[in-house]
């Protein structure tokens, strides 16, 4: 990568998936970038000046990193992303963030990821980066058609949780669900997506005895 | 070249200013106190408040009707947003963010103003760029008071903060670098040094390995307060609770040049307000760093940050809050009435709380902090205690100053040659907010 291209931190980018009218993963170089599993990046069109934070979708050792985006309706970033192509480039800013796995005892412990709408990219990023891991995932969505790529996960690993439609394994609200779970209280609960969903799935957990030291939030806004 | 420098927001803003200062001084400019005598005026922005940017639009406005009547070169530079910047790009002559504060000189040259400075080398990254920064020397506003810079940027990204988009990533500066003036600082005789950053105890942490921690750093700078004979007294701001460890308490505790004096943002006590202002830490983890700062400094002051009426708050939430500051019993709390900030993630967020439930949530926590502080002064009646005078009271024929804990005491005196220099008082008086002491012994420098 030549100089200039470096310093404005400029990927090309590879590849867009359309998973819905409003969904899509965008595919970059990664260059030399390293992250974990968990992180985010900051993201933005290539000659604008505004960047958006984006959890990372892909695996740690995938060639190449990938985010999944939601479209807001007027918004600044994300229409402006949806209209590139292989080809263009992207703005990223190098991956950080705290959400992420006990890498010393990850392998001996047993997960539940619960994620509302493209809050399921960092889950879907550390079950692709670490094979073997223990874990269920339970994702909340409008319509059964943003379970993006649930045939990815594992066989019995994935529950979808559809509040608008039938077509998911549940029909309803993640939370309505949830309370009907029953909840192991030695697991590592990892919550990711909107603010008020992890709010009404913590008081659901910490009723169900889950002490919030295992308790880990990433607010999507 | 004569020029006004103006300086708003925070500590770290005051440090950049430092070496704003120095390097327009070596360029061969001369500094005024009034804008009105400069033909060369600047500002250092501060993006934390809308307040603080209405002050930029409302300076440069005035200063660009001044270009009609004389000869004028405005710049900017500070904490601000990419927007902004863009703006003041067509309103301002220089616009440059802090790390290119090295290549001014060039671009005052640009504008035809000779000076003898130049940079050949053309940085390569924001981390190149931060490097060059900080080896500018600073021209320190006091002779006794000295922040040092040891860390740039934030990678926290609390949804009521608009810093990660200024200032950028967590970047550490070199520890021999801050180690060298630290030293410089202590054995030119500066009383406090303040180890500067927007999360000083993540210091490290960006290099993977290939620099020290935080604590390790402490431990340096506490070793070499040992072999330096003028006493010192050296602080940091801002830790953050997600990187504190109990390492840093132990070695605070080992060095007497280290402060017994400890700022920690609590920003909230409700663990759900914590997730919504995406804190990354909890409660319980705060709490569990509070006991082992009591256990491990049991006479340190703790000084604390909270925000009230933060989007979606309410009343018990903010009683948690009231609850964690009864346990905690701070000496001061900077409390602040939550505002969305342009750039933040929370400003696209609807400000639910109203101006008169922040002001009655603001009172029922100044009301809680009070307590405690009016208790903690109380007790420290009759004590004998060390304390930096800074200056003149507002108490006429009285000086003030900080205790080593930072807090606030002044005494009868009018000797002005006090200042700047480390006496004895015996505390004979306590108010809410500040002591009243009697000078009981002045070290031998400040008698000579």
């Amino acid at each position: 990568m030549n100089r200039s291209r470096k310093r404005l931190n400029l990927h090309d980018i590879l590849e867009v998936r359309h998973l819905t009218d409003t969904s899509f993963i965008i595919r970059f170089e990664k260059n030399d970038l390293e992250f974990t599993a968990g992180q985010h990046v900051c993201v933005g069109p290539p000659n604008g000046i505004h960047t958006r934070e984006y959890s990372i979708y892909s695996a740690v050792n995938d060639p190449f990193i990938e985010i999944l985006v939601k479209e807001v309706q007027n918004g600044l970033i994300t229409p402006v992303l949806k209209g590139l192509k292989a080809g263009d480039s992207v703005v990223v800013e190098e991956p950080v963030g705290y959400f992420g796995l006990n890498n010393t005892e990850k392998f001996n412990k047993k997960y539940l990821f619960i994620a509302t709408g493209t809050g399921i990219s960092p889950f879907h990023c550390m079950v692709k980066s670490n094979p073997g891991l223990d874990y269920k995932i339970v994702h909340g969505v409008r319509t059964a058609e943003e379970g993006y790529e649930r045939e990815e996960y594992e066989k019995g690993k994935y529950t979808l949780c559809s509040s608008r439609d039938t077509s998911g394994d549940y029909a309803g609200r993640l939370t309505n669900y949830l309370q009907d779970l029953k909840i192991d209280e030695e697991l590592e609960v990892y919550l990711c997506g909107n603010c008020n969903m992890i709010h009404d799935a913590y008081d659901i957990l910490e009723n169900k005895g889950v002490p919030n030291d295992r308790i880990h939030a990433e607010v999507y806004f | 070249m004569k020029y006004f420098l103006l300086t708003l927001g925070c500590q770290m803003n005051m440090s950049d200013s430092e070496r704003v200062a120095s390097v327009l001084d070596a360029a061969g400019c001369v500094r005024v106190e009034t804008e009105e005598e400069a033909n060369f005026i600047g500002i250092l922005a501060c993006s934390v408040r809308q307040k603080a940017i209405d002050k930029v639009y409302s300076k440069i406005s005035k200063w660009n009707r001044w270009k009609d009547k004389k000869n004028l070169v405005t710049f900017i530079s500070g904490c601000m947003l990419p927007a902004d910047k863009e703006k003041f790009l067509k309103l301002f002559d220089i616009v440059f963010t802090m790390p290119e504060l090295p290549q001014l000189p060039q671009m005052l040259g640009e504008y035809g103003i000779a000076n003898p400075l130049s940079l050949s080398a053309e940085p390569q990254s924001p981390v190149d760029e931060i490097k060059l920064f900080w080896k500018v020397k600073p021209k320190y506003d006091s002779k006794f008071e000295a922040f040092v810079p040891i860390q740039n940027g934030c990678n926290k990204f609390c949804t009521y903060c608009a810093v990660p988009y200024t200032r950028g990533r967590e970047i550490s500066r070199p520890s021999e670098e801050i180690l060298e003036e630290v030293r410089g600082l202590a054995e030119k005789g500066y009383k406090t040094i303040t180890l500067l950053g927007q999360n000083v105890n993540s210091y490290g942490l960006d290099k993977n390995g290939d620099e020290i921690t935080f604590a390790q750093l402490l431990e340096q700078v506490g070793k070499m307060g040992e072999e330096i004979d003028s006493e010192f007294w050296v602080y940091f701001t801002s830790p953050h609770p997600k990187d504190m460890t109990t390492d840093i308490f132990h070695v605070i505790a080992k060095y007497k040049c280290l402060g017994k004096q400890i700022h920690f943002p609590l920003q909230s006590g409700d663990e759900k307000v914590l997730i919504k202002m995406n804190r990354k830490h909890s409660v319980s983890k705060y709490r569990e760093s509070m006991v082992a700062l009591r256990k491990i400094l049991p006479e340190a002051t703790v000084f604390t940050d909270i925000i009230v009426g933060f989007t979606d708050e309410t009343d018990e939430q903010l009683e948690n809050t009231r609850k964690v500051m009864e346990e905690f019993k701070y000496n001061m709390a900077y409390i602040a009435m939550y505002s969305p900030r342009p750039g933040a993630a929370s400003y696209r967020w609807e400000d639910t709380v109203s101006l008169d439930d922040k002001k009655k949530r603001f009172a029922i926590l100044s009301e809680e902090l009070a307590k405690h502080t009016y208790e903690y002064n109380k007790a420290q009646m009759g004590k004998t205690i060390k304390v930096l005078v800074r200056e003149e009271d507002r108490k006429a024929g009285y000086l003030s100053g900080h205790t080593s804990g930072k807090l606030v005491i002044r005494f009868k005196s009018d000797n002005k040659d006090l200042i700047g220099q480390i006496v004895e008082l015996k505390v004979t008086a306590a108010a809410k907010f500040s002591m009243e002491g009697e000078l009981v012994t002045v070290n031998q420098e400040a008698a000579l």
